[in-house]
């Protein structure tokens, strides 16, 4: 990507000049977020390939395994299923660093997934990726079902429904529940930097997204590139929520489940 | 008439209190059964026990053919009144080439061929009411539960809905228990009246039957004996229409509350040997005031818990 003059704003004069550099930096970042949308170079075009591969990706894996374990923790009763419950609860509050670096050190050469090759890999960053969305997904899955009108799904039962016809229209009740779990996803997988950045690497052109190759702005001091790079991202997040919300809405209640948006970690 | 559904000894617990104590109940092809009792008694335990959804701690139940059960709370799915009938049909098992005939012929049948195409969200209580019974009644199944698919209506949205259910539950292949509010809609509607009162069947017979001539005073009191009058060692359970107030009246009673009705004012008379409830027209006597009464009906029972004799007192 074509770059702008690094400058370190740290020792760039008084307060209020480092206000004013502040403002030209988010001026030559729109500036440039423009001219990068406008003459997109092959750098943007791979890492928005990459970003969405990873975030697409991961919370489709992150739906496939974590939306029937919701139903059925939702649907169930036995013994210790608020443990579950608790744990994926918990889990949505999981510190991507931490993951990452367990992440990292199970991946490691010689360690215990080290013969996957995953470290410094896509499937590596797409791994941490599920590891931090499923528990958003199933948690939400839950909340979903567990909202749905009990007489509703007594009804059901009383009409005859096997059980998996029983789990399938539960499912379909609590879709409006699904596609906030998975607005959820998308949205940790575009923003997420810790775990990409400590299981991937942040190598340009292989494992670097959007999020993570603002790290490596940032640090060379090229403000306006971050805030191009950022604006691109907040596009992206903002069109993919967007057309989640959009679906979710067309569904009778699909906005029942609340509180839970586009986290940007 | 042939059974189609026999139940004995059912007894049923619930969050470690056991609600039903040995309910047997038997229904048959063809008929239509009220099930009727105050809040509480086991009555939507009995008929989710019968449809399957509870287990019974004791007891057996025989089916010949299926059950279909419609719960309290008409619950419909988020999706249009056809959906909702052809899921019914598709959790009974009912090949999809079927499907749309059958739900259009009931969607005639009940009056409701306007509403296929609505969401179930957007209909009313009476509406989702006649959907909720479509959707049972498409099943054609062989035995038909209801709890309570009126309840939560207007007045006049349950008379009209009372009526219209009172022909589409007529069939002579299908035997259907119906929990209803009260002894109206059990007139308009069943064949057969069963009274279940703290977990047990107490009463069982035609409504004229059970309405008439209730088997123990505690049945008599539920059914719309509000009076008892303790006669020389039996006791005479009394509706309003069974107290008179006369000037030359044999017993005298104190008017001890006044309450405005339609048809005139409802008094409530307390005397030595019992207290009974009398329909007057206004202005009818003061509070406190004394009042001469005679007895002109009323079932007899030997003590509280057994009649006697089925003959009215006159």
């Amino acid at each position: 990507m074509r770059s702008a003059p690094s400058i370190d704003w740290r020792t760039a004069g008084s307060c209020t000049s480092r206000s004013r550099r502040a403002m030209q930096f988010l001026v030559e970042g729109f500036r440039q977020a423009i001219d990068l949308l406008l003459h997109p170079d092959r750098d943007l075009l791979v890492l928005i390939r990459v970003t969405l591969i990873v975030a697409l990706g991961s919370a489709a894996i992150a739906l496939v395994i974590g939306t029937p374990i919701g139903l059925w923790l939702g649907l169930a009763r036995f013994r210790g299923r608020g443990v579950f419950v608790g744990v994926s609860n918990a889990g949505m509050g999981l510190p991507p660093i931490v993951v990452g670096v367990i992440l990292s050190l199970l991946m490691f050469r010689g360690s215990l997934l080290g013969g996957l090759h995953m470290i410094y890999s896509i499937k590596g960053v797409i791994v941490a990726q599920v590891v931090l969305a499923l528990p958003l997904v199933i948690a939400i899955t839950i909340t979903a079902v567990q909202s749905l009108d009990a007489n509703l799904l007594r009804q059901a039962k009383a009409l005859g429904a096997r059980r998996g016809q029983f789990s399938i229209f539960a499912l379909r009740e609590a879709r409006g529940g699904v596609y906030t779990a998975a607005i959820a996803a998308v949205g940790a997988g575009l923003s997420e930097v810790g775990a990409v950045v400590l299981v991937g690497g942040n190598i340009q052109g292989q494992t670097q997204t959007l999020a993570s190759s603002l790290l490596v702005s940032v640090s060379a001091g090229q403000y306006g590139q971050a805030v191009a790079v950022g604006l691109i991202l907040l596009g992206l997040v903002l069109i993919l929520g967007a057309a989640l919300s959009a679906a979710q809405q067309r569904v009778p209640g699909g906005a029942a489940v609340r509180g839970t948006t586009v986290r940007v970690r | 008439m042939t059974s189609v559904l026999d139940a004995e000894g059912l007894r049923v617990d619930l969050g470690g209190t056991e609600i039903l104590h040995g309910v047997d109940v038997s229904l048959s092809k063809g008929e239509v059964v009220a099930l009727i009792g105050p809040n509480g008694a086991g009555k939507t335990t009995l008929i989710e026990t019968l449809a399957g959804l509870d287990r019974p701690r004791a007891g057996v139940i025989r089916y010949d053919g299926r059950v279909a059960t419609g719960l309290q709370g008409a619950a419909l799915a988020s999706r249009s009144v056809r959906a909702n009938l052809e899921l019914a049909l598709a959790f009974w098992g009912v090949p999809k080439k079927q499907r749309a005939t059958r739900v259009d012929d009931w969607l005639d049948r009940l009056g409701i061929a306007h509403l296929a195409d609505r969401s179930a969200r957007t209909l009313s209580g009476g509406e989702t009411r006649r959907v909720h019974l479509a959707r049972l009644l498409v099943l054609e199944p062989a035995v038909l539960l209801l709890d309570e698919p009126f309840a939560g209506l207007d007045v006049n949205a349950r008379a009209d809905l009372l009526y219209e259910a009172a022909s589409a539950l007529r069939s002579g292949e299908r035997a259907t228990m119906i929990v209803v509010h009260d002894r109206a809609e059990a007139w308009a509607l069943a064949d057969r009246v069963l009274v279940l009162l703290d977990g047990q069947i107490r009463a069982s017979g035609t409504p004229s039957e059970v309405f008439a001539d209730p088997p123990s005073i505690e049945v008599a009191r539920f059914v719309g004996f509000t009076g008892t009058y303790n006669r020389g060692g039996e006791v005479l359970a009394l509706r309003p229409t069974d107290v008179v107030l006369r000037d030359d009246g044999e017993l005298i009673a104190t008017v001890r509350r006044r309450v405005p009705l339609e048809e005139g004012i409802r008094l409530d008379l307390s005397f030595e040997d019992g207290q009974v409830v009398a329909v007057v027209p206004e202005p009818g006597p003061p509070l406190g005031a004394s009042v001469r009464l005679d007895i002109v009906g009323g079932v007899r029972f030997a003590d509280a818990v057994d009649r006697t004799t089925v003959d009215p007192v006159t």
